[in-house]
C-alpha cells in the first residue's frame, strides 16, 4: 500500500533504521542526505525523518528514511515503527559485541512479524576504528547470509559506503518489489457500499461517449 | 463508626475463631468481613476503587489497541472478499432499519435537514466546491460530486462498527482513486492538478460532514479515552528526568517551545479534517525538535520519542486516542503511510503505546515504588534531574534571579548617586577654592592698577592732612588770621 507506482516506475520506498541508542544511526542518515544534497538547502530541521531521491537505472526512487528511537525500554514500539517499511537497515556498532546482538534480536522480530515482505540489510559501522573492532565483519556477513540479509559496512565519519549501501538496499528493494508484483494476485473488482453502483454504468458510458 | 462495630462483631465470635484470621488482610489493625473478601471497609473500597481503575485500563487497551487497528487496516486491501460478504449482510438488514425510519423520523424531517449544515459543513461543501470547479472539467465534477454524495448519505445512514466503517470509507476512497486514475483527464500533460490532491479535497469534505458520525462513534471508546486520560493524570509525576530527555529546562525558549508544542497537540482535537489534524501534529513536531536544538541536543529519534511522549503526559490532550483512531481510519492512505506526517504520526502512535504500556519495567524502578508514585502514596525523590524538570521551581528561581538583579542594579545606582553627589561637593569645594587662590594669585590688572592708585590716593590724603596740620600748627595765628580774613 505504501509503495506508490506508476507508469513511469516511480517509486516511493519506506526505509526504517533499526539499532541501538549510539550506533549511529542519525549520523549515518545525515551524512547520506547531506553530503549529497549539500547545495540544496533543507527544508526540514531534525535528522530524525528525511527523504532522498535517487536514479537506479531508469527508475527514479524517493526514500522516505526513518529513524527509531533505539533505547531499550522503547524496544516494544519497534512494531510500530517498521510496519509498512519496504526495507530496513539494521545497523550496529563493529566495536560493541552487544549492539551486534541486539542486531539479531530485531531480525528475529522483523521475520516474525513483517515476514519476507521488507529488504534487510545489516550495516556494521564505525569501521574508521578497525582496532577496536569487536565484530568481525566474517562474522557478520556469515550471519547476514544464514538470515537472507545484506550486509555493508561503513563509516559516517569518514563517509566510507554510506551511498553505497543505501543504493544497494534500493536496488533489492526495486527487485523484490518486482518479483511482489509478478507474483501479486489480480486486485478484485471492489464493489462497495459507499458507492453508487446504480448509476456508475450509466455514467461511464456518457464519459466515454463523451470523450472518445 | 464501622471500626467499632466491626470490633464488636468479633468479639461475639472470638470464641470459634483465632483472632489473627479476622483481622483484615491488609494488616490495618481493623477487622475484616469474608463478604470484602477479609478486607476492613476502608480497604474494601480501595480494593473496588483499584479494580475497577483496572478493568477501566483493560478494556481500554483491548479496545483501542493500535495493533489491532493496524492489522484490521491491513485487511481491507488483502482481505477484500470477507468484507463484502459482511456489507451484503448488513445490506440487508439495512432496509429495515431505512423502512423504519422514515416513520418515525417523518416529523423531525425538517430540522434534520437544518441541522445537517452546519457552519463547518457548509464551509467545507463550498471549498469542495470552489475546487473541483477551477480545476476540473465538468463531466469529473459531477461525478465525484454525485459519488460523494452518495456516500456522505451512505455514511450518515448506515449504524456499522468504526472498523467496518473505516473499510468502507478506505474502499471508497481506492475506487474513486482507481476511477479518476482510469480518466483520460488525470494523463493529459497539461494537467496541472495531481489526483492525491482531489482525493485530499474529498476526504477533507467527507471527514468534516460526517465529523459527528465517525469520530469517536462508540460509546466503548470514549470510555477508554477517559480512562487514558485517568491514567495521564495519575502519572503526573513521571517528570522528564524519568523519561531521559535532553532538554534544558532551565532555558526560557525551551520551556516556551514545549508549551506552544503542547498547546498544537491539545489543538488537534479541535479540527475536524484529519488533514488539518495532522498539520497541527507536524506543528507540534517541529516545535519539539526547536526545543531540542534550543536545548543543544541531537535531533534523532532517541531524543524525540522521549519529549513526544513527555508532551502527552503534560498536555493530557483530550479525546487523543479516538482522535488517533479517526486519523487512522479515515485518512486518506498515502497520508498516514507515507512522508513526514506519516512518520510523526507513527511517532505519536508510539507515545501513545507507551503511555499506555507504561510501568515499573519501562521507567526501570521497583514495581511497588511504581505503584506507590502512581496512587500518590508517595512522591518522587527529588533528584536533581527530576527537579530540572519541575517548571514551577524554574519559575521561581528565574523570578528570584531577576529580583537579585534588579536589587543589585539598585544598590549599584545608590551608590552611583552618591558618588555623583560626592562628586559635586567636591567639585564645588575644589571650584571656590580654586577660584579663591586664582584670585589671589592672579588679580587683574585693573584690580592692580586700581589697589595701586588707591594705595596712592591715600598716601596722597595722608601725606596731604600731614602736611596741613603741621602747617596749621606752625602758624597757628595765621591760620586764624587768614581763617578771619576770609570771614
Amino acid at each position: 500500500m505504501s509503495i506508490i507506482e506508476d507508469v513511469k516506475h516511480d517509486y516511493k520506498f519506506k526505509v526504517v533504521l533499526l539499532g541501538e541508542g549510539a550506533v549511529g544511526k542519525s549520523s549515518l542518515v545525515m551524512r547520506y542526505v547531506k553530503n549529497k544534497f549539500t547545495s540544496r538547502h533543507l527544508s526540514t530541521i531534525q535528522a530524525s525523518f528525511q527523504t532522498q531521491k535517487i536514479q537506479i537505472d531508469d527508475d527514479e526512487v524517493e526514500l522516505n528514511i526513518w529513524d527509531t528511537a533505539g533505547q531499550e525500554k522503547y524496544h516494544a514500539l519497534g512494531p510500530i515503527y517498521y510496519r509498512g517499511s519496504n526495507g530496513v537497515l539494521l545497523i550496529f556498532d563493529v566495536t560493541d559485541q552487544r549492539s551486534f546482538e541486539k542486531v539479531k534480536m530485531w531480525v528475529r522480530e522483523l521475520r516474525a512479524t513483517l515476514g519476507n515482505s521488507a529488504v534487510l540489510m545489516i550495516v556494521g559501522n564505525k569501521i574508521d576504528m578497525e582496532n577496536e573492532r569487536t565484530v568481525s565483519r566474517e562474522t557478520a556477513e556469515e550471519y547476514a547470509k544464514t538470515e537472507n540479509a545484506f550486509y555493508s559496512e561503513t563509516s559516517a565519519k569518514e563517509n566510507i559506503g554510506i551511498s553505497t549501501a543505501f543504493e544497494t538496499l534500493t536496488e533489492k528493494m526495486i527487485e523484490h518489489n518486482k518479483e511482489n508484483a509478478r507474483n501479486a494476485p489480480p486486485i478484485a473488482n471492489r464493489s462497495i457500499q459507499l458507492i453508487d453502483e446504480n448509476e456508475r454504468n450509466s455514467s461511464i458510458r456518457t464519459k466515454k461517449a463523451k470523450c472518445c | 463508626m464501622s471500626a467499632k462495630h466491626e470490633e464488636e462483631e468479633g468479639k461475639k465470635i472470638k470464641v470459634q475463631i483465632r483472632e489473627k484470621d479476622l483481622l483484615c488482610i491488609n494488616g490495618c489493625g481493623f477487622y475484616g468481613t469474608p463478604q470484602w473478601e477479609n478486607r476492613c471497609s476502608k480497604c474494601w473500597r480501595a480494593h473496588q476503587i483499584v479494580l475497577k481503575r483496572s478493568q477501566d485500563f483493560a478494556k481500554n487497551r483491548t479496545l483501542l489497541s493500535f495493533d489491532q487497528f493496524q492489522e484490521r487496516r491491513k485487511s481491507t486491501t488483502e482481505g477484500r472478499t470477507l468484507s463484502i460478504k459482511k456489507i451484503f449482510k448488513s445490506q440487508t438488514l439495512l432496509p429495515s432499519s431505512s423502512d423504519a425510519s422514515p416513520t418515525s423520523n417523518s416529523p423531525n424531517t425538517t430540522p434534520t435537514r437544518s441541522r445537517d449544515i452546519s457552519p463547518d459543513s457548509k464551509a467545507a461543501r463550498e471549498n469542495l466546491t470552489d475546487f473541483l470547479i477551477r480545476e476540473l472539467p465538468t463531466s469529473i465534477v459531477q461525478e465525484i460530486t454525485r459519488q460523494v454524495k452518495y456516500a456522505v448519505n451512505k455514511i450518515k445512514e448506515l449504524r456499522v462498527n468504526p472498523d467496518d466503517m473505516s473499510e468502507l470509507v478506505q474502499g471508497f476512497y481506492q475506487y474513486l482513486n482507481d476511477k479518476l486514475n482510469s480518466s483520460a483527464f488525470f494523463a493529459q500533460e497539461a494537467c496541472k492538478i495531481t489526483i492525491q490532491e482531489v482525493m485530499d479535497e474529498v476526504e477533507k469534505y467527507i471527514c468534516t460532514c460526517c465529523y459527528s458520525y465517525l469520530f469517536c462513534a462508540s460509546s466503548d471508546e470514549e470510555v477508554a479515552d477517559v480512562s487514558l486520560q485517568d491514567r495521564i493524570r495519575s502519572l503526573h509525576w513521571v517528570t522528564a528526568g524519568f523519561l531521559e530527555t535532553k532538554l534544558d529546562f532551565k532555558k526560557q525558549a525551551v520551556r516556551d517551545k514545549l508549551d506552544e508544542a503542547i498547546a498544537e497537540l491539545i489543538e488537534i482535537n479541535a479540527k475536524k479534517s484529519t488533514s488539518e489534524k495532522l498539520e497541527h501534529l507536524v506543528k507540534s513536531s517541529n516545535l519539539i525538535f526547536r526545543a531540542l536544538s534550543e536545548s543543544s541536543a541531537s535531533n534523532s529519534a532517541d531524543e524525540f520519542l522521549p519529549v513526544m511522549i513527555f508532551a502527552l503526559l503534560r498536555g493530557n490532550p483530550p479525546l487523543i486516542q479516538s482522535n488517533v483512531k479517526f486519523i487512522s481510519r479515515f485518512s486518506t492512505p498515502n497520508r498516514v503511510m507515507s512522508g513526514e506526517t506519516a512518520y510523526f504520526f507513527t511517532h505519536l502512535s508510539c507515545a501513545l503505546q507507551f503511555v499506555q504500556e507504561m510501568n515499573h519495567e519501562s521507567l526501570r524502578m521497583e514495581k511497588t515504588e511504581f505503584e506507590a508514585y502512581t496512587s500518590g502514596q508517595l512522591a518522587p525523590p527529588l533528584s536533581a534531574i527530576n527537579c530540572a524538570c519541575n517548571q514551577a521551581i524554574f519559575t521561581i528561581e528565574g523570578a528570584l534571579d531577576s529580583v537579585t538583579a534588579l536589587k543589585n542594579e539598585q544598590t549599584s545606582l545608590l551608590s552611583k548617586i552618591q558618588q555623583l553627589e560626592r562628586r559635586v561637593e567636591t567639585e564645588v569645594a575644589s571650584l571656590t577654592t580654586d577660584f579663591s587662590t586664582k584670585m589671589s594669585i592672579l588679580p587683574s590688572k585693573k584690580y592692580l592698577d586700581l589697589r595701586a592708585e588707591i594705595l596712592r590716593e591715600e598716601q596722597m590724603t595722608q601725606d596731604l592732612i600731614a602736611s596741613f596740620s603741621r602747617q596749621s600748627s606752625d602758624s597757628g595765628i595765621s591760620s586764624g588770621t587768614l581763617e578771619n580774613r576770609a570771614e
